[in-house]
């Protein structure tokens, strides 16, 4: 498990040219979005994943994670291993609740 | 409930091969896999693979999914499509995810193969459609028949990207550029030199700075980069695409094996995120095994073998497998293991940059690892590439240790020898014969092996070079002969094309250039 770091950066939020690209795009969140929310103290990928909702959309951080840990990190001046990552969790791919309630119980014979 | 003795999550190289290996020994397996088919990655791989015969080296991605299929279905392994595996809970139980049904499974061992996913850069504009995976790229052209774009430009230079680059070419794409923001080629320089004598160009110590256009690529600008990889202005270049393809990495899928409480560890040479496991794919949750590129990224041939040593240590433990002959298997897997995990391209040897010779003690080409294609007064350095010897023969421009020996067995006179040691340089046995055959220049999955013949007529030598784009051209066609980078030198007429089922679609085409170009002379263009 990564070390939980409880450091907010020591130097103000600077603007940069590039704050509007677009980092998680299932959940439309920007650069900008997670180097303000480090600022205003979140210094976990978790923690940052359930303020802004990157990484849950479709693609549940396939695509983004790597990204926005990257962005954090460089925000707090660590590696991206003590941030920690996104939980893994069931279900690890998008389902619909139909799906859920069509539980089969009973083992189909083959 | 469904039980099983063991669960095999991922239908490709390393899940089937899994799954075949337990069948064999008596193990009731169950596949899941979440695509419509199965194989995984393997089939859109329409290129010849590297390794030995044992390896299924020189053999065609797609053709090792269809064996391993094949096999999986002679032994009435159970694969299972459009299954989803959404977590695994305790007591080894998972939850899968088929059609619009959630269906409970249960095993005395599973195996986690679920593969890896492509990485992504953010860029200005990568949002907009055009901006596409290479491996998104190569389902379009191979699975699906569609051209992704018309011009493309290939963000990365490792692997996937040379690959997909020489596909796009054969789909009839133009590939406007290779880039990298690393000072140094990543993938094999075979890989690259087959793209680059077809006149890419590769640009070292680049990135992808803008996507151009209103609601879809209309173009890139891409620019030089700093130490830090940061880019400098003023060295902006705008090419005109319509496809930007990313190949920056993958990232192991190891989700699954974080719902199943597996320690996990965030290791960049294995490419992210990937369990802790021992030299049998077990994680520290006891019988919860992880095999192939969710492990640790590699090659497909490892995965093969990796998923095979995963399956005979469950087998094992669920009594499928004495003792003796596990440890057998055992060493067996892990001797074919090594002899692919060896060389400048190995996992150990991952962002090494401070090899400046091969094994055998010749200086690597610096120009290879730059600009994709080997200087001429480099190529003298390596004698089995070298043109000195009245007649036909091959001149093999292999200079870079990959473990790799298809040439040798292609050879029945013997001419060329790799060894035992399968990394080593082939070398060429000048006092053997060759009868132009072309055999080895098929068999070569680099496509680094010419036949040269400097007193083909007065005045005029032939170079028969590997062909494997659409159309091929008829024998008696003129046309112009491109050095390695790709730049035409002198005109050329096709002399023969030659071509038989062995050589797997991989077609001889001889071509007569004037006699001074014979050690230039690398590619044909009407």
């Amino acid at each position: 498990m990564a070390k939980i770091i409880r450091r907010a950066p020591e130097t103000a939020f600077v603007p940069q040219p590039d704050d509007d690209l677009i980092i998680c795009r299932c959940e439309e969140v920007t650069k900008g979005d997670i180097r303000r929310v480090v600022h205003a103290g979140l210094s976990t990928t978790n923690e940052v994943k359930r303020w802004l909702r990157c990484g849950m959309g479709l693609c549940q951080g396939q695509t983004c994670q790597r990204n926005f840990q990257g962005i954090i990190a460089r925000e707090l001046g660590v590696s991206p291993a003590d941030i920690g990552r996104i939980t893994g969790r069931s279900p690890v791919r998008p389902a619909t609740i139909t799906t859920f309630a069509h539980e089969v119980t009973e083992q189909k014979e083959a | 409930m469904m039980r099983h003795d063991l669960i095999v999550i991922g239908a490709g190289p390393a899940g089937l091969s899994a799954a075949i290996e337990a069948a064999r020994l008596g193990m009731d397996v169950a596949v899941f896999d979440e695509n419509a088919r199965p194989g995984g990655q393997l089939f859109k791989q329409i290129h010849k693979f590297f390794g030995s015969k044992e390896h299924h080296a020189k053999e065609r991605g797609f053709r090792i999914g269809e064996d391993l299929l094949a096999d999986a279905e002679k032994l009435g392994v159970a694969v299972h499509l459009n299954a989803t595996v959404m977590g695994i809970y305790e007591g080894r139980e998972v939850l899968v995810k088929h059609e619009d049904e959630t269906v409970h499974a249960k095993a005395d061992a599973i195996i986690i193969a679920t593969g890896a996913a492509e990485n992504m850069i953010p860029f200005t504009g990568w949002d907009k459609p055009g901006v596409i995976g290479a491996g998104a790229a190569q389902a379009l052209m191979n699975l699906q028949g569609v051209m992704p774009g018309k011009r493309i430009l290939m963000v990365g230079s490792g692997n996937v990207g040379l690959v997909v680059s020489f596909q796009l070419l054969q789909a009839g794409c133009e590939v406007a550029a290779v880039i990298d923001a690393a000072p140094r080629i990543g993938g094999y320089g075979v890989h690259a030199a087959k793209v680059a004598r077809t006149g890419v160009p590769f640009y070292t110590r680049h990135t992808v700075v803008e996507a151009l256009g209103k609601d879809r690529v209309e173009g890139a600008v891409i620019a030089e980069v700093d130490d830090h990889f940061q880019p400098i202005p003023g060295t902006e270049k705008t090419l005109d695409v319509d496809t930007i393809c990313i190949a920056v990495g993958l990232s192991p899928m190891s989700q699954l094996a974080d719902t199943a409480g597996c320690d996990l560890v965030l290791d960049r040479k294995r490419g992210g995120t990937v369990p802790v496991i021992d030299e049998y794919g077990e994680t520290s949750v006891p019988n919860v095994y992880c095999a192939g590129d969710a492990a640790g990224i590699e090659e497909a041939s490892t995965a093969m073998i990796l998923g095979r040593i995963s399956a005979i240590r469950a087998a094992e433990k669920a009594g499928f497998l004495g003792a003796a002959e596990f440890t057998a298997r055992a060493d067996e897997y892990a001797a074919s293991l090594s002899k692919l995990r060896r060389g400048m391209f190995a996992p150990q040897n991952k962002g090494r940059t401070d090899m400046t010779e091969t094994d055998e003690g010749y200086p690597l080409s610096k120009s290879l690892l730059a600009h994709g294609f080997l200087e001429p007064n480099e190529v003298s350095a390596f004698p089995c590439a070298t043109v000195h010897e009245v007649g036909v023969h091959p001149v093999i421009e292999c200079t870079q240790n990959i473990p790799c020996n298809p040439c040798q067995d292609a050879c029945r006179f013997g001419c060329i020898t790799v060894g035992d040691d399968i990394v080593k340089l082939p070398v060429i046995d000048e006092t053997k014969r060759c009868t132009g055959c072309g055999m080895c220049v098929a068999s070569c999955s680099g496509q680094a092996i010419f036949l040269v013949d400097e007193a083909y007529e007065p005045g005029y030598a032939s170079v028969g070079i590997p062909y494997e784009f659409v159309p091929v051209p008829k024998a008696g066609a003129r046309g112009h002969a491109l050095n390695r980078a790709g730049a035409p030198i002198c005109d050329a007429e096709v002399v023969s094309v030659k071509y038989t089922k062995a050589m797997d679609k991989t077609v001889l085409l001889t071509m007569k250039v004037p006699a001074e170009f014979a050690s230039e002379a690398r590619f044909y263009r009407d």
